[in-house]
This record gives structure tokens, C-alpha cells and sequence, in this order.
């Protein structure tokens, strides 16, 4: 992904900030984000469609030095990062979709993070949903009676969906910016604001950091 | 004591070893829910009741209003409602007991099927669509049914992706990893040549073709 032969005239820093901009960079932090985030976040679908053609350009490179007889630690090196950008790729869906899998009849009732899935996660979550609620239906809830068959309730007496399961937004996570973003008050009140200072590690509640992550202001690591 | 069975229920779950699967209790199971039809039984008559008393309740009330202001009546009738009340009062929370064993029994049913709907979930990323024979002895007919159903909309997600998932669980660290083969395994297909491998043999292969056929447990990697 990265053509590692252009840079070496460039300064460090050139280098660094170049380097960030990269689709396997972005693609990189999508995915920290996303293994550390407690809920499902929105999905990046240029930059998944990008990283798709970039990988297929790479396979079909890797095809034709092999078939022109490149010197072999070459294609190795190609083959490496491929593999690498593959990964990425795929821990990246997968999570999203165990993320699903868990929270699917908080995702399937909730707009917002409904909006949040790719067109075939959205189908992959309603088949998911269907399959879950067909096998609780089966095994307990038909079982029961009438007033206490729903799977969203515990009986029809309960006011709201009160047998779904949630992402534990106030979880703690473990972020850094990269740049100075000054103090930010944590919406829970009270204590003091935090200073965000530029590459430092703060461990945070999600739910206070929330619209920074939301904005790419801040990482999660 | 209500609501015993069900709390062993879920005791048993989360006794269990994280993302392994005891066998489905089914007669515990079967236990809990045949009491969650007792307390109905309980339950209903006691609603009955509690709407006969409410509508005595009012009856009272009218015929206390049609009755003229005698003293002596109205104390009688005072007397009779507060009887009725507390009558009303006693089978409410009689009522309410059940209702409350109820819904936490159902609460600890489906933690329990829910919980290990989890972990079969999770070894469907680790065993694709197959089984093996000692864990699927373990499930209930619903939830192998359900097994099935979910790697199949797993599946559907995956071909509508053209992109396998269930591969690369791990951070590729090498393309080349050393193997060794741990079953007889015949003619296998490595990159696009077949080898015959027998067990026990050492091999170098690329990472991705040996990757399936660990974790199928046919082959373990050598570290170190």
C-alpha cells in the first residue's frame, strides 16, 4: 500500500504526516476504533470500497511478479503487506458484525445506530435478529404464558423494552489525540475538566468521549 | 422456595467455563418452566379475586351514597369496606409475589438460553457450518437449529461480500509459517498444487492456505 521507495529523500515528518493519510492508516485506526468502542460505530464505506480495490490491485500485482519471476524476498515483502491490509480488513468486519450479533435487538430498535451499518450488515442484522428471536421463541418464550412472551419485555405489565441488552456506554476507554484539544468537561459534571494534551493517553468514560471519536478528534487505542 | 431452580439455572452458566458449553440442562429447564406455569395457576384466581373485591368495592361506595346518612349505616358500611380492603390488599400482594417469581424466572430462562445462544455463535466463527459431533450432543434440537440458521446468514453476508471472515483470526505475522499435520489428511490443496501429506510430517507453508486446516485442528503451528 504505501510505495516505500518515494519517501526516503522526504524529512521525518513529511514522512509521519503523509503516513497518516494513508487508506491503510485510516483503515487502521477505523478498526482501533472499533475494537475499542462499546457500541457500533458508523461504517466507512469509501474507505472499505477503497482498501477492496487497493487490495485486489495488490493481489494482481503479487500474480504477475510471481509470473515474471521477481526476485522472490520482493514478492514476499508485497505478499506480507497484503496480507496484512487483508487482516486489518477482516478483524475490522468481524468485529463489527460480533458487535451485531451481540447488541442485535438494540441495533434492529434503535434509529440511530440502525444508520450506522452497511446496506448487507442492515440485512445481516435483520436474518440475525429473525434467527435469535425464532430460537427464544422456541425454547422459552412459547413455554410461558401469554403476558410474558415478549422477547423485548419482561411481561406486558413492564412500561418499556426492558429484556434488551445494551452496550455499556460509561465503560472506560483508553484514547489519545492528536492534537491539543484543551480542557474538555466530562458531562458526568462535577470534577474538574480534563486537559487533552496532544499524543498523551487518557483513560475516559466512552459515553463523555463519544462525540470526539464521532468526529475523529480523538482515538481510540 | 421460588425461584430456586432458576437461579441454579444460571449458577450453572456462569460456573461454566467462558465460551465453553455444558450439555442443554433440559430438566432443570423443563422444572423452571413447569413452575412458571404454577405461578399462573396461582396468579389467576388471585386476579379474580382482586377484581371481585374492586367491584364490591364500588358497590359498596353506590349503595352507600343511595342509603340515606344514617349513622349506623354508614358505620356498617365503613366496617364492610375496610374487611373488603383488606382482603383486596393481601391477595395483591399475594398476586404480586407471582408475578415477580414469574418474570425472574423468566429472566434467569432466557439468560440462560440467550448466554449460551452467545457461545455457539462465537464457535460459528471458529467452525464453519460443521459441528463437531461432542459439542453438538450437547445442544438442545432448537439450538442446533439455530446454529445452522445463524452460519447460514453468515454465509449470505459473506457471499454478498465475496469476502471470507472466518480466516485470518489472528494477526498475520509471517506469510510462511511452519506447521506440523497432526491427522492423516490424504491429497490437500496448497495454493493451487495438491500435496499428499501424511501426519506428523513438518512443513513451511503459506499462512493462508494452512490456516483453515488449523482450525480444523488437522494441522498445529510451531512457535518458537
Amino acid at each position: 500500500m504505501e510505495s516505500g521507495a518515494g519517501e526516503s529523500s522526504a524529512t521525518a515528518d513529511d514522512y509521519e504526516s503523509l503516513m497518516s493519510t494513508t487508506d491503510a492508516e485510516l483503515l487502521k485506526r477505523s478498526w482501533r476504533n472499533e475494537k475499542a468502542a462499546p457500541e457500533i460505530l458508523k461504517f466507512d464505506s469509501d474507505l472499505v470500497l477503497r482498501s477492496r480495490q487497493q487490495i485486489q490491485l495488490m493481489e494482481e500485482m503479487v500474480e504477475e511478479f510471481t509470473r515474471n519471476g521477481v526476485d522472490p524476498l520482493t514478492v514476499s515483502l508485497y505478499q506480507m503487506d497484503l496480507d496484512r491490509t487483508l487482516f486489518l480488513l477482516r478483524s475490522y468486519m468481524r468485529t463489527r458484525l460480533q458487535k451485531i450479533e451481540k447488541y442485535v435487538f438494540h441495533i434492529d430498535k434503535t434509529a440511530e445506530l440502525w444508520n450506522r451499518l452497511s446496506k448487507q450488515e442492515q440485512k445481516f442484522a435483520k436474518r440475525c435478529a429473525g434467527d435469535l428471536k425464532n430460537h427464544l421463541e422456541q425454547s422459552v418464550l412459547s413455554k410461558l404464558p401469554d403476558q410474558y412472551q415478549s422477547y423485548l419485555r419482561q411481561s406486558a405489565a413492564s412500561e418499556d423494552d426492558d429484556m434488551v441488552p445494551e452496550p455499556k456506554l460509561d465503560a472506560y476507554v483508553v484514547c489519545r489525540s492528536k492534537k491539543y484539544l484543551g480542557a474538555f468537561q466530562l458531562d458526568d459534571g462535577g470534577d474538574e475538566p480534563v486537559t487533552i494534551e496532544a499524543d498523551d493517553l487518557y483513560a475516559l468514560p466512552y459515553k463523555s468521549i463519544k462525540p470526539l471519536v464521532e468526529t475523529g478528534q480523538i482515538d481510540l487505542v | 422456595m421460588y425461584g430456586r431452580k432458576a437461579s441454579e439455572l444460571v449458577k450453572e452458566l456462569a460456573s461454566s467455563e467462558p465460551g465453553q458449553l455444558s450439555s442443554f440442562n433440559n430438566d432443570l429447564f423443563a422444572q423452571v418452566l413447569e413452575e412458571c406455569n404454577g405461578h399462573l395457576h396461582h396468579l389467576q384466581p388471585l386476579m379474580r379475586k382482586i377484581q371481585e373485591h374492586e367491584n364490591k368495592l364500588k358497590d359498596t361506595g353506590r349503595s352507600e351514597d343511595e342509603m340515606g346518612n344514617s349513622e349506623d349505616e354508614r358505620r356498617k358500611s365503613e366496617a364492610a369496606k375496610t374487611v373488603i380492603q383488606a382482603a383486596m390488599k393481601s391477595d395483591q400482594f399475594g398476586a404480586l409475589v407471582h408475578h415477580l417469581s414469574l418474570v425472574r424466572n423468566k429472566r434467569c430462562l432466557m439468560a440462560y438460553v440467550y448466554n449460551r445462544a452467545e457461545v455457539i455463535r462465537s464457535l460459528g466463527w471458529m467452525c464453519d457450518r460443521v459441528l463437531p459431533a461432542e459439542i453438538e450432543e450437547r445442544l438442545s434440537s432448537t439450538e442446533e437449529e439455530y446454529f445452522k440458521n445463524h452460519a447460514a446468514t453468515l454465509q449470505s453476508y459473506m457471499g454478498g461480500l465475496d469476502l471470507d471472515l472466518t480466516v485470518d483470526m489472528v494477526p498475520p505475522k509471517d506469510p510462511y509459517i511452519k506447521v506440523r499435520v497432526v491427522d492423516d489428511m490424504g491429497g490437500v490443496l496448497l495454493g493451487d498444487q495438491t500435496a499428499n501429506v501424511a501426519r506428523h510430517a513438518i512443513m513451511f507453508l503459506r499462512r493462508i492456505d494452512a490456516e483453515q486446516y488449523i482450525t480444523q485442528g488437522q494441522m498445529e503451528e510451531l512457535t518458537g
